[in-house]
């Protein structure tokens, strides 16, 4: 009897493991060594997050679609496995090996240097440029500017004079989409209200709908009518409390107007899928350039969404301001301020 | 400070505590019969993930709460074996159990939505937002009563603290645990449940976020007592209600608030706030003499 349960325990944790990684290898032939190899690696939010990795993986596979791409992707677990995931592309020999997220930003920097004939891509990547190496491309967005745009259709909704912002992981990217958001409310009204949380401090704060709920339950209570959130699958939570509440929410990276129409006001738009697609296209045609790519409002890396969920949502004079702060923006007569550059 | 203590805060803890509280009494029932479970998270996603997949197939989420729960006694149930009847490692068949409830929704989410952990959008249910909060507080009591006035409570304890006796006055020590075992896989699968189809609208990878320990650390915490397990429910709920209230007006890091919960389980642990005993009998598989 004890034999077998240790048997029995051993198959229960092999099926554990193996099942897992949820290493999801898109349909793709098998090896064709003629084509351009392309890996991406995801963030802890997984692809389904309608959101950021959400993004980046429609980006990969509209190049897949025109491109003639072998394109395989691995969604990791926690983040101990983003490592292996990327070395593993890499010692396959991967032409060009994609990682979403800040967080994968020193594996990146570790695995491009070990191979220096294979090509990176890196989103959200911030690297100082004495550090940055010359196979890898820094896929950079500014999203305080897209954060502005949206704070000042957040401010000019508002009938309470209270605005919210929840993002996700306490860390400096997130701080950039709120002080862009703040900036863009505080020039509209000048003494609007913000309140500002995060769901957590580790990357669990990315998967957690019903903490992002409590906070944007917590805000609208405190009364904010419209609320920005920059926090991957927890934001979630946020539309289903906007939903209950009858009030406001700025989605954000993905258009998130479909989530909830109605109650979705705009989201900030990052290009993530551009910014991909690019990068992939570069490849393919041997024009691959290391360094630092920047995706702003004026190469349209950045922009604020608007489509049949949410014309309705904002006054023509609304837009027609936003449009005219958005031209100033690229112009550079505002400027937002950006909370990572020191 | 006014701003802190609002009625809000109150409803917010009582939300927060709900799937605690599930999944603690769940624990409770598997623990005092003797059967550690620390699978209460991998439960809990099960219940959650099931809850919404069934719900929108189904547009009910009667039937999505019911296979939920029927899921949640399913993989329970596969802890009960191992655990019971081939007395396998307690806490080793707890992991694995945790680890492929990380994997499965995964998959599976795969072959119904193309979608990876993460399931479509469910209409919020109003009923839903209440009904869980009121099955959770109202089992403390039922849990009480069952534990402390009824046979099967006794057997229950008994069968936990010393199965010997037990088993010599006749109960069946491999049937009592299975019983405290399914019941906690139910227990932890509303909670996940409730997370899912009436908090959110959705089912995300991991969206447990670690409750299924925490809630363990409150039924150690309530000295695997129905009533001390509600209170440290509560309690943790309040810490977590009150870093959502205080982020914003008073700058107290976020950090601080969270370790509260795991801080309060150590130093019950270390003995300072009485003695927190676990059953006797708890990890010791059953072995009848022959």
């Amino acid at each position: 009897m004890k034999l077998s349960g240790s048997i029995l325990l051993a198959l229960l944790c092999v099926l554990a493991l193996v099942l897992t990684p949820a290493c999801n290898l898109s349909k793709a032939s098998a090896d064709d060594k003629s084509k351009v190899h392309v890996g991406i690696v995801f963030d802890i939010g997984g692809k389904d997050d309608r959101s950021f990795n959400a993004s980046a993986w429609e980006g990969v596979k509209r190049a897949a679609k025109d491109y003639p791409i072998v394109l395989r992707d691995v969604e990791p677990g926690d983040p101990t496995s983003l490592e292996p995931a990327m070395r593993a592309f890499a010692e396959k020999g991967y032409d060009l090996i994609i990682g979403v997220g800040f967080t994968q930003t020193p594996v990146i920097q570790q695995v491009a240097h070990d191979y220096p004939n294979l090509k990176f891509a890196i989103i959200d990547g911030v690297v100082p440029p004495e550090e940055q190496l010359p196979n890898v491309a820094y896929l950079l967005f500014k999203e305080h500017q897209g954060s502005y745009l949206v704070g000042m259709i957040a401010a000019r909704k508002s009938q309470t004079g209270t605005i919210g912002f929840i993002g996700g992981m306490d860390i400096p990217l997130i701080h950039r989409f709120e002080k862009g958001y703040e900036e863009g409310a505080r020039a509209v009204n000048p003494n609007i209200k913000v309140i500002e949380n995060y769901v957590g401090v580790t990357d669990v704060a990315w998967n957690n709908p019903g903490k992002g709920k409590e906070l944007a339950v917590a805000q609208y209570g405190k009364g904010a009518d419209v609320i920005f959130t920059a926090a991957g699958n927890s934001g979630l939570g946020a539309f289903d409390a906007a939903e209950q509440n009858g009030k406001f929410v700025i989605g954000v990276d993905s258009d998130q107007n479909w989530v909830k129409p109605g109650f979705v006001l705009t989201s900030m738009v990052k290009r993530v899928d551009n910014a991909v697609y690019q990068i992939v296209g570069d490849t393919v045609q041997s024009h691959f350039q290391g360094g630092v790519h920047v995706f702003g409002l004026d190469n349209k890396g950045i922009d604020y969404a608007l489509d049949q969920y949410n014309e309705k949502l904002i006054p023509p004079d609304v837009l027609k301001d936003v449009e005219a702060a958005k031209q100033k923006i690229i112009n550079g007569q505002i400027q937002v301020t950006d909370a990572m550059a020191k | 400070m006014n701003e802190l203590l609002n009625i809000g805060l109150i409803y917010s803890t009582v939300r927060t505590a709900t799937p605690l509280l599930l999944a603690a009494l769940g624990g409770l029932y598997s623990e005092r019969a003797g059967v550690i479970n620390i699978a209460l998270e991998g439960l809990m996603l099960v219940g959650a993930f099931t809850a919404a997949v069934v719900t929108h197939y189904t547009h009910s989420p009667w039937i999505g709460l019911t296979a939920a729960i029927a899921a949640g006694v399913l993989i329970a149930a596969i802890h009960a074996v191992l655990c019971i009847s081939f007395k396998a490692q307690q806490v080793v068949s707890g992991m694995a159990i945790n680890i492929l409830l990380i994997g499965v929704p995964a998959l599976l989410s795969g072959a119904f939505f193309e979608s990876t952990g993460a399931t479509p959008q469910i209409p919020l249910h109003e009923l839903l937002q209440y009904a869980p909060v009121v099955i959770a507080f109202a089992l403390v009591p039922v849990t009480w009563y069952v534990l402390y006035r009824t046979p099967f409570g006794l057997r229950l304890r008994a069968v936990g603290e010393n199965p010997e006796a037990a088993d010599a006055a006749g109960v069946s020590v491999t049937r009592i645990r299975y019983a405290g075992v399914l019941l906690s896989g139910a227990l932890a699968a509303i909670g996940g449940a409730y997370l899912s189809i009436g908090q959110s609208s959705l089912f995300t990878r991991n969206m447990t976020a670690g409750r299924g320990f925490i809630a363990l650390a409150a039924l150690i915490f309530g000295k695997w007592r129905p009533v001390q397990t509600m209170l440290a429910c509560l309690l943790f709920g309040l810490a977590e209600a009150l870093a959502t209230q205080m982020q914003g007006v008073v700058r107290v890091p976020v950090q601080f608030i969270q370790i509260i919960p795991y801080v309060l389980t150590m130093i019950v642990l270390a003995g300072f706030i009485g003695l927190s005993r676990a059953p006797r009998a708890i990890g010791i598989p059953y072995q009848k003499e022959k």
